[in-house]
């Protein structure tokens, strides 16, 4: 099963690690292959910037899909718009959604109670994933959702099974079976994991694959952002790291971080028998690394099969 | 009021609450924080609120502690920690709090046990947006009055958005606000009002099915009276954290994205007048700029073959690395700007190794206790040849 014969890839791991460079990546890499691409991000309930609109240039995304890219459509998932795809699709139209909706009081709750905020997150993302253009296809073939910090994705993938605990019947637990249907199947969705070659980050991607199997959403593997290159013969890192005892000079921190890096490396392949992508270190102004050559890298992998 | 300084924080201090994006080391400067603090003879408390809980991972103590737990004596003798400082961490278990709350607020024994056996309420974390914010807010607040500590210190939770943490009171008292909760609690008042609530209950009831809309409202029946102390504590809290002896600590990376966030948490801290002691630049190169580049001079005159070829590809990784060193040293100047008169900017070097165990630690509290200059920006040279020569001279 490739990369790109999936219809949604949740793109996670804690922040700080470069998991919107390389959603973005993704979504190039993707759209490069042919693919109709979506890319996503969860909109805050309180506004704020977009953080892959930044990548394209703009300040906001939509909730309505827009191109950003060739091949590439963006928007936003926004709470509300599921809250109300999902009351429409339960309540034919007329005067009682209208006054529901409208009423200033449930619409706070609605922005205020976590896991109903994820529910209009996971209705907005079915409705995408079902959206169909004339001829009748998929009109968004590869969905990629940018997925905020670690606990918020464990919160929307175990949010099924918490809802259909509480409400076992009614067309909520059909939209949280519905949802299950794509995001359980591991021929329809996968997760991947964005870390670092460091100690801490893979400790924590290895507790998130872990997070991710109690609920049942199935991993498609593990992104090593920034992982260092090592020019060095063996020889030569000894000599090195001798000499860095007694002098220090610029470029040590790069040299240790290369050998830190192979043990972290290491060490995730051992845990994990998921397919591990490692994505070179490359620094743009900033600090930050230009998604657009990470694709050229990515573009191998998402087409192979894992 | 004089400037804020380091030193002072970690001496003077009641409580500290670091703030900033996510991945950028808030973990660690908490704790490294902490170390120093407990070195200069204080007793502190570090609470993280981060689910993956990394300060137990980093400071070796067990995970969902009811309480705080010390370092032992002999690993807090081993990192420099002498009686009376003591270090302790305890990681925020929201759910244990709430049950706490209600377990004091409450007086009718019946009433208790409904709500805790309530579904809504089993998951109240995920229902109630800022509880998790909210609860670290009461833990702070009672083992700041317990006595037992002379400085907390608070890792916020990180997130995109790392200002929820500030306005979580607001946060949760949205939700609990008495207009929603007229929803599902039907009140004696006017009729329009009671027609519309009966039909958001007809929706509610076809959207979520008779049995969890009863769920729920028997929810906020009972969670009414801790509504009311959530929001009347709201007040007490905010004046707690502008009090005297609260500082806002602002972590940051070097990372531009990391910067802004601080610099708009800088100033939505300004609004709403919390004491804001300054920045801490983490992981940054900005230490090590006035290293020599990689230079035949720095080996000996009958050095090997391998260590000459490996010193020239150590050239590759060290451009690269000066570049981002004086980046990094123009940020520090730009936050020392921005809190000059008013707070301090300090920078803490990006470890070699991972700030992973007690040793690294304790390297990064040396850098925040030390009274030592840190980084400073050398003045521009005319020409980068004999710039490198001098340097290297310098080095020797």
């Amino acid at each position: 099963m490739s990369f790109l014969d999936r219809r949604i890839h949740l793109v996670t791991g804690k922040g700080g690690v470069g998991r919107t460079t390389v959603a973005v990546a993704l979504a190039h890499a993707a759209a490069r292959a042919g693919r109709r691409v979506l890319l996503a991000e969860i909109g805050d309930p309180e506004g704020g910037y977009s953080a892959i609109g930044r990548k394209f240039g703009r300040e906001h995304l939509t909730p309505e899909p827009e191109p950003l890219a060739e091949g590439i459509m963006g928007c936003q998932l926004c709470a509300i718009r599921g809250h109300e795809l999902f009351v429409r699709s339960v309540i034919p139209a007329g005067p009682l959604i209208k006054a529901a909706l409208a009423s200033k009081p449930l619409r706070r709750f609605l922005v205020a109670a976590p896991s109903l905020h994820e529910m209009g997150v996971l209705y907005h993302i079915l409705s995408l994933l079902k959206a169909k253009d004339r001829q009748g296809r998929p009109r968004h073939e590869v969905f990629i959702v940018d997925m905020p910090a670690t606990g918020h994705t464990l919160a929307l993938t175990s949010l099924p099974a918490i809802i259909l605990d509480l409400l076992p019947v009614g067309p909520m637990a059909r939209a949280m079976r519905e949802g299950q249907s794509y995001l359980n199947d591991p021929t329809k969705a996968a997760a991947w994991v964005v870390t670092l070659p460091e100690q801490l980050p893979v400790s924590e991607a290895l507790e998130l694959l872990d997070g991710l199997r109690s609920t049942e959403m199935p991993a498609g593997g593990v992104i090593l952002n920034r992982v260092p290159e090592d020019p060095f013969t063996e020889e030569e890192r000894d000599a090195l790291a001798l000499l860095l005892d007694e002098k220090p000079m610029h470029g040590e921190v790069a040299f240790r971080r290369i050998g830190s890096a192979q043990i972290s490396t290491a060490h995730l392949k051992q845990r994990t028998s998921l397919p591990v992508w490692e994505l070179p270190e490359i620094f743009g102004p900033g600090d930050e690394e230009p998604a657009f050559s990470l694709a050229d890298i990515l573009a191998p992998l998402i087409a192979g099969t894992s | 009021m004089s400037a804020m300084t380091l030193t002072r924080l970690i001496h003077e201090k009641r409580v500290v609450v670091c703030c900033g994006a996510g991945g950028v080391g808030k973990t660690t400067v908490s704790a490294s924080l902490a170390l120093a603090a407990a070195r200069a003879g204080r007793r502190v408390l570090v609470i993280t609120i981060d689910p993956s809980r990394r300060l137990a991972e980093a400071l070796g103590v067990d995970r969902d502690l009811a309480e705080p737990v010390a370092l032992a004596p002999e690993r807090a003798r081993a990192v420099g920690i002498e009686e009376p400082g003591r270090l302790s961490t305890w990681t925020l278990d929201p759910k244990r709090i709430s049950d706490r709350v209600v377990k004091r607020l409450s007086r009718d024994p019946a009433k208790i046990r409904a709500l805790l056996e309530n579904r809504v309420y089993k998951n109240i974390t995920a229902m109630i947006a800022g509880m998790q914010e909210y609860t670290a807010v009461e833990a702070l607040h009672e083992f700041v009055t317990s006595g037992k500590y002379d400085l907390v210190i608070l890792d916020t939770p990180p997130s995109r958005n790392a200002l929820r943490f500030l306005d979580s009171p607001t946060r949760a008292a949205t939700f609990l606000d008495r207009r929603i909760l007229r929803l599902f609690v039907p009140g004696e008042e006017n009729r329009i009002r009671q027609a519309a609530s009966r039909i958001i209950e007809k929706v509610l009831d076809i959207a979520l099915g008779e049995g969890a809309r009863k769920e729920l409202q028997e929810f906020f029946q009972l969670f009414e009276g801790i509504l009311l102390h959530l929001n009347r504590n709201q007040g007490e809290m905010k004046k707690f954290f502008s009090g005297d002896g609260v500082s806002f600590l602002l972590v940051t990376s070097p990372a531009r994205a990391a910067v802004e966030e601080a610099f708009y948490f800088e100033q939505k801290a300004r609004e709403l007048e919390l004491p804001l002691a300054g920045f801490v630049l983490n992981r940054s190169l900005a230490w090590a700029s006035n290293r020599p580049m990689p230079h035949r001079s720095l080996l000996d005159e009958d050095a090997s073959e391998v260590e000459v070829s490996a010193l020239r590809k150590m050239r590759g990784l060290a451009k690269p690395e000066k570049d981002r060193g004086m980046r990094h040293l123009e940020l520090l100047e730009e936050l020392r700007r921005r809190s000059q008169g008013k707070g301090f900017a300090w920078v803490l070097p990006e470890l070699a190794a991972e700030a992973s165990d007690l040793e690294a630690l304790s390297q990064l509290a040396e850098h925040l206790s030390e009274e030592r200059p840190q980084p400073k920006r050398k003045p521009p040279r005319k020409r980068r040849s004999k710039s490198a020569v001098a340097s290297v001279k310098k080095a020797s």
